[in-house]
């Protein structure tokens, strides 16, 4: 007898939730990824979270420890537009895709060049900035080169482990050595002393080094490479933030705010005095 | 400190020579390759700095990440020790099952490298119990409240509590089986006849651990333990790769925000050490006072 009841209870559940799900499922879609959308999230919250890496100069430390930078400006002017307070969380470049994955933070935002390999894991807004690649060489060790020559066995570069200038160098001096090291201050320290021929970093950093080591460094051409564009990235699946992100950033790319912030941090040097050079 | 200068054989001064020989070429050789422009100069800055703005000394990016150390290795070391008696009694468990968890964690994590057990942790477990407990909200409610002094001392800043609290977690579970082996061979020193006089007055065998193990084998653990806790401080590093904002990765943003590459790490060794050396000579002393007094 108690078998059998139990027996009868379960199916009956069974059945009340299939014929509950089946109709209602399309309907419900919709709202549900709504609700679920990660905006909902923030809003419920009060507060954006965003997770960045320090690269000079898209964030950094001032003087006083605290963060400034470009990241910064449009992370605080987002959170700002959405009203709701803004948490940055500092996090190592390497595990930085994992903990978006892992909810640790809501959105990175900090200079993510778009790749396809990235996107494979994550969803990328629409870029908001676009910065070039250059290459940094030891003057003396590379006289006279032409770009073809660095493609050659004997020519080492160093780089900063997983960012986007490793894969460049790689792709576009396949038979060249590459270093790879945890942040840009190592790699150039390399090319310094004389372990490297060269390393390649988004404009400014390299003729900011090459301005404060003017015996030993230089940026030898002129052109940048690869302005591919650096994306909001987020979590798949999440149809509306990539909309509200991408609506915001072509509002605040046609009212000329980011050009300005963005000329602000890599043309200006205004800012320098906040950090130590 | 004379006597102690004429108690040296001539043999003393030559070897002292040589090593300084040997440290001297080695040094002259960095700076012939070394194209390096020191500013040791910038660091007192980022140690303590006064605001130009609020107008006070405040404890700048290195001292925030000690203290972060300091606050996570006490934390975790406290876990550790809980998490780890209870390891190490279970492995000298009368019941199979138990004792062969016990070893299978402890084996699991002394043969999988340190980095690779503090992701599996993070990622797995330390990340889902807070998301499940929902200590981030939690803790954002009392940043933003205004009685937040107290728990800022103890904590740091609210809105990192998680990452705060999941690093002393990843820290302590892999520091409890090292804790855990030392207790196991503490419990193991007590003689058998201790044990077996606990029985035969008629004690259970909650009592006889209670009572007549533990009291002795903590008597004899507790230098393994104060060196478990020095390695701990050390291993504290490992997790600035899950970003908990502690010295290394304090250390870690500076260099990439100024470019002090050698300075900050330079820095950060003498912190560290002049932390574990000081805590090594304190234990040592603490040790040979309880000797005495035996």
């Amino acid at each position: 007898m108690k078998i059998t009841r139990r027996f009868l209870g379960a199916a009956m559940a069974a059945a009340i939730g299939a014929s509950a799900s089946m109709p209602a499922f399309a309907q419900s879609a919709t709202q549900g990824l709504s609700s679920e959308s990660v905006i909902e999230a923030i809003k419920e919250r009060g507060a954006l979270k965003i997770g960045l890496s320090l690269f000079k100069p898209w964030s950094m430390r001032d003087l006083n420890g605290d963060l400034i930078g470009f990241e910064l400006d449009v992370g605080r002017q987002l959170a700002e537009d959405m009203g709701v307070e803004v948490e940055f969380i500092p996090t190592s470049w390497d595990g930085i895709i994992p903990a978006l994955v892992a909810g640790n933070f809501d959105v990175i935002i900090s200079g993510m060049t778009v790749t396809p390999q990235r996107n494979l894991t994550v969803n990328f807004s629409m870029p908001y900035a676009y910065s070039g690649m250059t290459i940094l060489a030891n003057t003396a060790m590379t006289e006279g080169f032409a770009l073809e020559d660095y493609n050659s066995e004997e020519i080492t570069f160093a780089a900063r482990r997983g960012a986007t200038p490793a894969t460049v160098i790689a792709e576009m001096f396949p038979k060249a050595t590459l270093l790879l090291f945890d942040e840009d201050g190592a790699a150039t320290q390399e090319v310094l002393n004389g372990n490297a021929h060269a390393t390649m970093a988004s404009e400014p950093g390299p003729s900011d080094d090459a301005r404060d080591n003017p015996e030993t460094l230089s940026v030898p051409f002129n052109q940048a490479y690869q302005a591919g564009g650096e994306g909001f990235a987020m979590r798949k699946g999440d149809p509306d933030a990539l909309a509200f992100f991408n609506s915001w950033i072509t509002w605040r790319t046609n009212t000329g705010w980011l050009k300005e912030r963005h000329d602000y941090w890599f043309r200006g040097d205004e800012w320098k005095a906040e950090v130590a050079q | 400190m004379l006597d102690k200068l004429k108690k040296l054989h001539w043999l003393d001064y030559l070897v002292l020579a040589v090593v300084v020989g040997f440290f001297g070429y080695i040094w002259w050789q960095i700076e012939g390759v070394l194209n390096y422009n020191w500013r040791w100069g910038q660091i007192p800055n980022y140690i303590v700095r006064y605001h130009t703005g609020r107008e006070e000394w405040f404890a700048n990016l290195l001292l925030q990440g000690l203290v972060a150390t300091i606050r996570i290795s006490i934390y975790a070391s406290i876990l550790a020790v809980i998490l780890g008696t209870i390891l190490g009694i279970a492995r000298c468990s009368a019941n199979l099952t138990i004792r062969m968890l016990a070893r299978t964690y402890l084996e699991f994590l002394r043969n999988i490298p340190p980095v690779v057990v503090i992701f599996i942790f993070f990622f797995f477990l330390s990340q889902q119990l807070i998301n499940a407990l929902n200590i981030e909200s939690w803790a954002r409610t009392i940043a933003r409240s205004d009685d937040k002094a107290v728990w800022e001392f103890f904590f740091g800043d609210m809105r990192r509590f998680p990452s705060l609290i999941s690093g002393v977690i990843v820290l302590a579970l892999f520091e409890s089986a090292f804790v855990g082996e030392i207790v196991r061979a503490g419990i193991q020193s007590v003689d058998k006849g201790q044990r077996e006089g606990a029985r035969s007055i008629g004690m259970n065998r909650f009592q006889e651990m209670r009572y007549i193990v533990l009291p002795q084998a903590i008597k004899r653990v507790l230098p393994p333990l104060a060196n478990q806790f020095i390695t701990l401080i050390k291993d504290s590093a490992i997790i600035s790769l899950i970003s908990v904002q502690e010295l290394t990765f304090k250390t870690v943003e500076l260099v990439a925000s100024t470019r002090l590459l050698f300075e900050a790490w330079i820095t950060t060794a003498a912190f560290y050490f002049v932390l574990c050396f000081g805590l090594s000579m304190l234990f040592r002393r603490l040790e040979n006072r309880g000797q005495r007094r035996r």
